[in-house]
C-alpha cells in the first residue's frame, strides 16, 4: 500500500474514533440494549435451534424458550420481593420494641467489655446503633421509592432488550447470511470461520459462566441450610443463594457482593440473641452472629467453584492469563461500572479471537 | 409499482434456480423439498469474476461450492496440472465440510461464475437444527466419499 494512502487511512480512522467517543454518550443505551439482546441471544440460541427441529416452527421456539424463561423470573423476583418485604417488615418491627433497644445496649457493652481501652471509642453507642438500623429501613425504603421513580426507564429498556432478543433469535441466520454478503470473495471462509469462532467463544462463556453461576448458588444454599442447622437463623436461604450466584458472574469482586446480603439477614435475625452472639467456630473462634463462618463457607464454596467446577465447565474457552483477567476487569469497572466488569472478559475473549485471525490474515495473506 | 405487484401477486410455484441446482447434488439426494428449502436459507451465493480464485491451494478450508453458472479450473499453481474442468451443476471441495486440512488445489473461474457455498459452520448449524436432515445429509456425504474412494482403488490397480 502506498505510505500516503496508509496515512491517510490511520487519519480517517483516529477521526472516526475520535468522532465515535463524541456520540458514544448519546448512543450508550441503545449500545447497551443491542449488546444484552445479543448476549440473551447467543444464551438461547442453542435452545431454540434445537427446539425448531421438534416443534418445525422457529417462532414457536423462541416463545416457548423465553416464555418459559421469562416465567420463571418473574415468579423468582416476585416471591423475592414479597419474602424480602417480609423480612424488612419483621425487623422494623423488632426495632420498635424496647427488647430490640435492651438487645443492642447489651450487645454494645459486651463488644466493649471484650475489646482492649484503645478500641472502646470505636464501638458507637446503642442509641447510636439504634438509629444507624432505623436509618438503614429509611434507607432501604427511599431507595425503592427511587428505583420505582426509575422503574419506567428500566422497564422501557427490559422492553426493548425483550423485543430486540426475539426479533434477534427468530431472524438470527438470516441476519448472518446478510452480514456475510458484504466479506469480499477473497475473505469468505476465514470470515465464516471468524463469525463461528466468535459465536462459539461467547456461547461458551456464557454458558459456562451461567452452569458455574447455577454450581456456587446450590453449594451457597447448602452451606447455608447446614449454618442454620447449627443454629445460624438465616432467612431467605434460597434467595441469598440466587443472589451469590448471580454475583458470581461477576469475577473477582462478586463473591463478596455474595456474601453481603447473608451477613445483613444473619444480624437482622439474632440481634439480641444471646448464643448467636457468643458463637465460637469449631469452638475456638468467637463468630458473633454466626458472621465469619458464613464468610467462612462462602470462602470454601469459591475454592470448590475456583478450583473444580469453572475448569470443568468453563476450561480454556476464554484462555486468558490471571493478570490479562485483573487488568482487564479493572480497565471494565472503570469505564462502565459493573456492567463493564460483566462484559470485560467475553468481550477480550472476542477481541482475542478477532487478533488471532487478523494475525494469521497478515502472515497468510499470499493464500487468500 | 412492478415490485408492488410482484409482491401481491408473485407466483406460487417459482422454480427456485438454487433448490433445483442442489436437488440434483449427490450429497443433497433424496431429501424433501422443505429440507432442500431449509439448506438454501443456510447457502451463500457468490458472484466471481473470471480468472478470481474461489481458494488458492493450501489455503484453509471450510466448506464447498455448487456451480451455479459459469466454469472453474481445479489446477495445481505449482505444476500447472489441471485436476478437473467443472461446469454448472459441478460442485467441489465437499470434504472440507468434515476435516479441516488446508485445501489440496486451487480453484478459478475461467469465465464470470455464479456459485453456492455451503460450508462447515453451516452444516454444524444444520445439525443443530435439524438432526434428521444433518444425518441424511452426513450419510450422503460419507456415501460420495466412499465412491470416489472406490474409484481411486480401481485406478490405482489400473495404473499397476
Amino acid at each position: 500500500m502506498d505510505p500516503l494512502q496508509k496515512i491517510y487511512r490511520i487519519l480517517l480512522l483516529l477521526i472516526l474514533s475520535y468522532l465515535g467517543w463524541i456520540v458514544l454518550p448519546f448512543f450508550s443505551p441503545l449500545i447497551l440494549i443491542l449488546i444484552f439482546s445479543f448476549l440473551l441471544t447467543s444464551v438461547f440460541l442453542q435452545s431454540v435451534d434445537y427446539l425448531e427441529g421438534y416443534v418445525k416452527s422457529r417462532t414457536l421456539g423462541v416463545v416457548a424458550v423465553l416464555g418459559l424463561s421469562i416465567s420463571v423470573g418473574i415468579l423468582f423476583i416476585g416471591s423475592f420481593l414479597n419474602s424480602l418485604g417480609m423480612q424488612i417488615k419483621t425487623f422494623s418491627n423488632k426495632i420498635q420494641k424496647d427488647t430490640f433497644a435492651i438487645a443492642v445496649e447489651n450487645l454494645s457493652t459486651k463488644i466493649k467489655s471484650l475489646l482492649p481501652e484503645f478500641f472502646n471509642n470505636l464501638v458507637p453507642d446503642s442509641d447510636k446503633v439504634i438509629l444507624m438500623a432505623k436509618n438503614f429501613l429509611v434507607n432501604i425504603f427511599q431507595n425503592v421509592l427511587a428505583l420505582l421513580g426509575s422503574a419506567g426507564n428500566f422497564i422501557f429498556i427490559v422492553f426493548m432488550v425483550l423485543v430486540f432478543t426475539i426479533i434477534l433469535l427468530i431472524e438470527y441466520h438470516d441476519f448472518k447470511r446478510s452480514l456475510v454478503l458484504f466479506i469480499p470473495n477473497k475473505y469468505l471462509e476465514i470470515g465464516l470461520r471468524t463469525i463461528y469462532n466468535v459465536e462459539q467463544q461467547i456461547s461458551k462463556y456464557l454458558r459456562g459462566q451461567i452452569l458455574a453461576a447455577s454450581s456456587v448458588a446450590i453449594l451457597s444454599i447448602i452451606g447455608l441450610f447446614i449454618l442454620n442447622k447449627v443454629g445460624a437463623n438465616i432467612t431467605l436461604v434460597i434467595f441469598i443463594g440466587i443472589i451469590a450466584g448471580l454475583a458470581n458472574l461477576i469475577p473477582m469482586v462478586g463473591p463478596f457482593i455474595g456474601m453481603i446480603p447473608a451477613i445483613l439477614i444473619t444480624i437482622m435475625n439474632n440481634v439480641g440473641n444471646e448464643s448467636a452472639f457468643s458463637h465460637y467456630i469449631f469452638n475456638i473462634i468467637p463468630s458473633p452472629f454466626f458472621i465469619f463462618d458464613i464468610i467462612l463457607m462462602f470462602i470454601v464454596v469459591q475454592q470448590i467453584d475456583n478450583n473444580f467446577i469453572t475448569p470443568l465447565v468453563i476450561g480454556e474457552s476464554v484462555g486468558l492469563h490471571p493478570m490479562i483477567v485483573m487488568i482487564v476487569l479493572i480497565v471494565g469497572g472503570t469505564l462502565m461500572g459493573p456492567l463493564g466488569m460483566l462484559f470485560a472478559i467475553p468481550a477480550t475473549g472476542v477481541l482475542k479471537v478477532l487478533l488471532r485471525e487478523i494475525i494469521f490474515i497478515s502472515k497468510n495473506s499470499h493464500l487468500l | 409499482m412492478e415490485a408492488i405487484y410482484k409482491n401481491f401477486f408473485r407466483e406460487q410455484n417459482n422454480i427456485d434456480p438454487i433448490l433445483t441446482t442442489l436437488e440434483r447434488i449427490p450429497i443433497f439426494e433424496n431429501l424433501l423439498k422443505k429440507e432442500l428449502k431449509n439448506i438454501a436459507q443456510l447457502t451463500h451465493e457468490r458472484e466471481y469474476k473470471s480468472n478470481e480464485y474461489v481458494f488458492k491451494k493450501h489455503a484453509p478450508a471450510e466448506g464447498m461450492y455448487v456451480i451455479l453458472h459459469g466454469e472453474i479450473e481445479i489446477k495445481d499453481p505449482k505444476s500447472g496440472n489441471i485436476f478437473a474442468n467443472l461446469h454448472s451443476g459441478d460442485f467441489f471441495g465437499e470434504l472440507a465440510l468434515l476435516d479441516e486440512e488446508p485445501r489440496s488445489a486451487s480453484a478459478i473461474c475461467n469465465v464470470p461464475s455464479r456459485l453456492i457455498g455451503f460450508f462447515r459452520t453451516d452444516l454444524l448449524t444444520l445439525i443443530n437444527r435439524y438432526p434428521e436432515l444433518g444425518n441424511k445429509i452426513l450419510l450422503n456425504l460419507s456415501r460420495v466419499l466412499g465412491e470416489r474412494l472406490r474409484e481411486t482403488n480401481k485406478n490405482i490397480i489400473k495404473s499397476k
